[in-house]
């Protein structure tokens, strides 16, 4: 349904893309990346909103910058925040369904109205909405002609967690109902909950592709550094090596070491035991790159 | 495309414009009254009108709301972000660019055109200045409109670009000779005027004919210049 060909795209010197190529065909498809990663560019330039500078991209098999019939088949919720401030939400979702011709405008604007939890009949112009409901504007404004594609650029940004949960159930059903959903975050746990099928960008390349719980297994199997209080941080770290729990340690301070493991889960599960062994006080241990950019880091360089 | 219409004028229409744009008609209007009351002042009440309308009318209203209006129409949504709710549909780019059109002589007529033809007809100076000021302010906002409409599309601030242009080429250089007037909106509105109110015609003018093609020319290559950002530009 969608075909990213060997696509590129740069700004003066800026290289937002770099030769991706992958497709997308109908359920949920989360894009994940860090800011800058690329992830906006590339829907930009399914959605047609600016050309690549190398490479194709086919959508329902037609060129999206030159052929104005797909925008009938394609709704796009954009990362801006900003519509049109003195419309009310009905007023924009049905200059929407007006556009796009579909058939009964009024009905399919109540409809799409409803659908993402907001009232139809409120008066209130949009500038007055809060971040959360003008997201959800978007969305209606994106699904009001019930389009085979849903672009949805970082749409659960300002949301309430519940407001969160509704919205990605609503993405599930239209993947479900057989259309082709594409939802960009920077969010791991986001992506988890949004869908099976990720694409993973960093730097401008594509970085993985396939199924969620498989990308996962290959970020959490990185190694992790760890920092680890203790009185005797020389002395647990040796214990930790001899146990084959970390592959590397270093000593920062007088009760202070890090240490770098392939196997977080096995680590936490022993390391009391061999402090214990050792006669060593354990204080305290947190990770020192569990932040998604850190994630992304090992996913490129890998 | 009434949609369109909508969506944009009521983006354009803030109430800073409007005030100050309306101060300006209100000037215009009063100056016509000073002329009409004291017609003993002049030798020739409709060279003094005519006066009045190209210096406040056609040199400064007239270019200055349509600037306003028109940078504003899709310049605004194209920069903030919005432009990509109406670019996304499957309509031809042309329903944007004429709503577009739509929404600046919507604003423009009566804040410009008619306010230009009441201060014609408050100087007394006879029904021909009259007509010929709205005629000629009509064309005027139809051919500043559109092309600011094109250039709030091609550059950013393009209020600023456009005050740079009206104020200082049309309003200092292309008073320097033919040539650069002949570059400039003003020759032609002024011309048309003048050949209607029968006065005497300033330095480099065209006749009827000649000026409205201009006029309406310039007009449909500001569209065609609005039309062609629109296919061709990335839109945010």
């Amino acid at each position: 349904m969608i075909e990213i060909n060997g696509v590129s795209k740069w700004f003066k010197d800026v290289v937002a893309l770099s030769d991706v190529t992958f497709q997308m065909g109908p359920g949920v498809t989360a894009l994940l990346g860090p800011n800058g990663a690329g992830k906006s560019s590339l829907l930009r330039i399914v959605c047609g909103l600016t050309a690549p500078s190398r490479g194709d991209v086919r959508v329902l098999g037609k060129r999206p910058r030159h052929d104005l019939s797909l925008f009938s088949d394609i709704g796009l919720v954009p990362q801006q925040e900003a519509l049109f401030e003195r419309l009310t939400s009905f007023e924009l979702v049905r200059a929407a369904a007006i556009l796009q011709r579909v058939p009964s405008p009024e009905d399919a604007t109540v409809q799409a109205i409803n659908e993402v939890d907001l009232d139809p009949s409120d008066k209130r112009p949009l500038r007055s909405f809060s971040k959360g409901m003008r997201q959800r504007v978007k969305v209606a404004q994106a699904l009001v002609h019930s389009p085979k594609i849903l672009i949805l650029d970082e749409p659960l940004n300002g949301l309430d967690p519940r407001q969160r949960l509704h919205m990605i159930e609503l993405f599930r059903r239209w993947g479900s109902e057989g259309r082709t959903v594409v939802v960009s975050s920077h969010v791991l746990e986001e992506v988890e909950k949004i869908g099976s099928r990720v694409v993973v960008l960093g730097r401008g390349r594509l970085v993985a592709e396939g199924d969620f719980h498989e990308i996962r297994r290959l970020m959490d199997q990185r190694p992790h550094r760890i920092r680890l209080l203790s009185g005797a941080p020389a002395k647990l770290g040796a214990g930790l090596i001899a146990e084959g729990l970390v592959v590397g340690a270093r000593v920062r301070s007088d009760e202070e070491i890090e240490v770098e493991t392939e196997d977080v889960m096995l680590l936490r599960s022993q390391i009391a035991k061999v402090a214990r062994k050792n006669n060593i006080r354990l204080k305290e241990m947190s990770p020192l790159d569990e932040d998604l950019e850190s994630v992304f880091r090992y996913l490129v360089k890998s | 495309m009434g949609e369109i219409y909508n969506a944009l004028l009521r983006t354009a229409l803030s109430k800073g414009r409007l005030a100050g744009i309306a101060v300006v008609s209100a000037l215009a209007m009063l100056l016509g009254l000073a002329v009409g009351l004291d017609d003993n002042a002049f030798q020739d009440v409709r060279l003094a009108g005519y006066s009045l309308i190209t210096g406040i009318g056609l040199s400064l209203l007239a270019p200055i709301t349509a600037l306003v209006f028109g940078s504003a129409v899709l310049g605004d949504p194209a920069e903030e972000g919005t432009l990509v709710y109406l670019w996304m549909r499957p309509i031809p780019r042309w329903h944007i660019a004429t709503a577009a059109m739509g929404v600046v002589l919507t604003v423009t007529i009566p804040l410009a055109v008619i306010p230009i033809g009441i201060s014609a007809m408050l100087t007394g100076g006879g029904r021909a200045l009259s007509l010929g000021s709205i005629l000629a302010s009509f064309l005027a906002v139809s051919a500043y409109g559109a092309l600011f409409i094109g250039f709030g599309l091609l550059v950013r601030r393009a209020l600023v670009w456009g005050l740079i242009y009206v104020l200082l080429w049309e309003g200092i250089v292309a008073s320097v000779g033919a040539g650069p007037a002949r570059l400039s909106v003003r020759l032609y509105t002024q011309s048309l005027l003048a050949e209607i109110a029968n006065v005497p015609r300033p330095e480099a003018s065209v006749d009827v004919w000649p000026a409205v093609i201009t006029l309406v020319g310039i007009a449909l290559a500001g569209m065609g210049l609005a039309l062609w950002r629109l296919r061709t530009q990335d839109i945010v």
